[in-house]
């Protein structure tokens, strides 16, 4: 018995006790609210901005890929179902299945544009700034705007994009992104390869529960594709306090010539 | 003593499963569940490079004749924050990666678990494919 429980202890620390380097992660950073014993209080009251609303900003973690103090049962691990499609689509998402998805542009390095890149096991950091808040995903170093300065979303797009075009507004405490313009190129809803068009319109609902957390309802509009209005499970996401983001280039992509697909 | 050791073993499985996997790619498109693989033989060198680091080693089969494998691991940003570092297995050391290998038979497989030669250190590899990927349904 000795022998097996050694052994074991010494496997289970292996995966356990990695040694930790502070030079990106397991930072203390300062203004942290924390309990007595030094770490996070992610149960403290939701900050807010100078201009009194909430603040958004953060390194954020969905809870599915279990951040250090999540929700049980984080909603964004179960999949979306779909309304009933258009034939097109319904063509379209056939054979993106049966090709295994082999042919998602996040296979090769593409972005995955809104929302799908907010599902990803990487985390996404948030800034405010004049006129504007940031988000920055650390898979494939992706930066996005969204527009808070009163603008509307363009009627037409001349350059639709893989990220889309965004503005926000707070409606109380939930701040509201509405965003279009996604390219023709890009499967921004998931890995499984849910098509879109050019009338997708993706709207999001970021509400800061308290300091650790955060849910965000998304719901994609796209009348061309789905017979109605599609909202997805809502995303539940923790703060990560003491960490900031890694850069992500895909220098050496060599997956591509081994999809085979089927 | 046997219920001792299943009961560790199942913490350590449940450890491993509940690490994060990567997104990257579909794993249906490239790798086999059909065909698991279980490597064991020498790193070659672990090449720490996004969006998938990669382990390179040689295998010898029972008749003695080596051969170069290519085995995928999650990003090297998913491997630090899960506790790997890029000198966590080291040139020359004896390893066991079990993983699936590639549909299209060359000798590239992706990694699920990599042990060390004498068993006394498991790392979970992070590669693309494991249940719970958002939108896995294409697996």
């Amino acid at each position: 018995m000795k022998l097996y429980l050694s052994s074991a202890a010494v496997i289970v620390a292996g995966i356990f006790c990695l040694p930790a380097s502070a030079q990106w992660f397991d930072i203390q950073k300062k203004g942290v609210p924390r309990t007595a014993d030094g770490k996070p209080n992610l149960a403290a009251p939701v900050p807010h901005t100078a201009d009194g609303k909430p603040d958004l900003s953060g390194v954020w973690l969905g809870d599915q890929w279990n951040p250090p103090g999540h929700r049980p049962n984080p909603a964004g691990a179960s999949r979306p179902e779909p309304p009933a499609m258009l034939p097109w689509a319904e063509k379209v998402f056939a054979e993106r299945r049966a090709n295994g998805g082999k042919d998602n542009p996040e296979a090769r390095c593409m972005p995955q544009g809104i929302p799908y890149a907010s599902t990803l096991p990487y985390p996404f950091e948030i800034f405010n700034a004049p006129g504007k808040v940031v988000v920055d995903y650390e898979m494939y170093s992706l930066h996005r705007q969204i527009f808070t300065d009163g603008r509307q979303l363009p009627a037409e797009f001349q350059s639709p994009s893989w990220m889309g075009y965004s503005v926000g507004k707070w409606d109380g405490d939930e701040f509201v992104v509405e965003t279009a313009g996604f390219n023709d190129q890009v499967w921004n809803i998931d890995l499984a390869g849910h098509p879109h068009s050019d009338a997708e319109h993706v709207t999001e609902r970021y509400h800061r529960i308290d300091y650790g957390h955060m849910d965000v309802q998304v719901t994609i509009n796209d009348p061309k594709t789905y017979t109605k209005p599609w909202t997805l499970p809502t995303m539940h996401y923790t703060l990560l306090p003491d960490t900031d983001l890694l850069e992500f280039v895909c220098e050496k992509n060599i997956d591509p010539q081994h999809m085979v697909g089927k | 003593m046997r219920s001792t050791f299943s009961a560790i073993a199942a913490a350590a499985g449940l450890l491993l499963a509940a690490a994060p996997a990567g997104a990257h790619h579909s794993f249906a498109a490239e790798f086999d569940r059909g065909k698991p693989v279980e490597l064991k033989g020498t790193l070659i060198s672990l090449e720490w490079v996004n969006p998938h680091a990669w382990i390179h080693m040689e295998v010898k089969d029972e008749n003695g004749k080596a051969s170069k494998w290519d085995c995928e691991l999650g990003s090297p940003n998913l491997l630090m924050r899960n506790g790997w570092r890029r000198d966590t297995i080291k040139p020359g050391e004896t390893i066991v990666v079990s993983g699936f290998a590639a549909k299209d038979g060359s000798n590239i497989s992706n990694a699920r678990t990599v042990k060390t030669g004498d068993g006394t250190r498991v790392f979970n590899a992070g590669s693309s494919g494991d249940p719970g990927t958002p939108g896995a349904s294409t697996q």
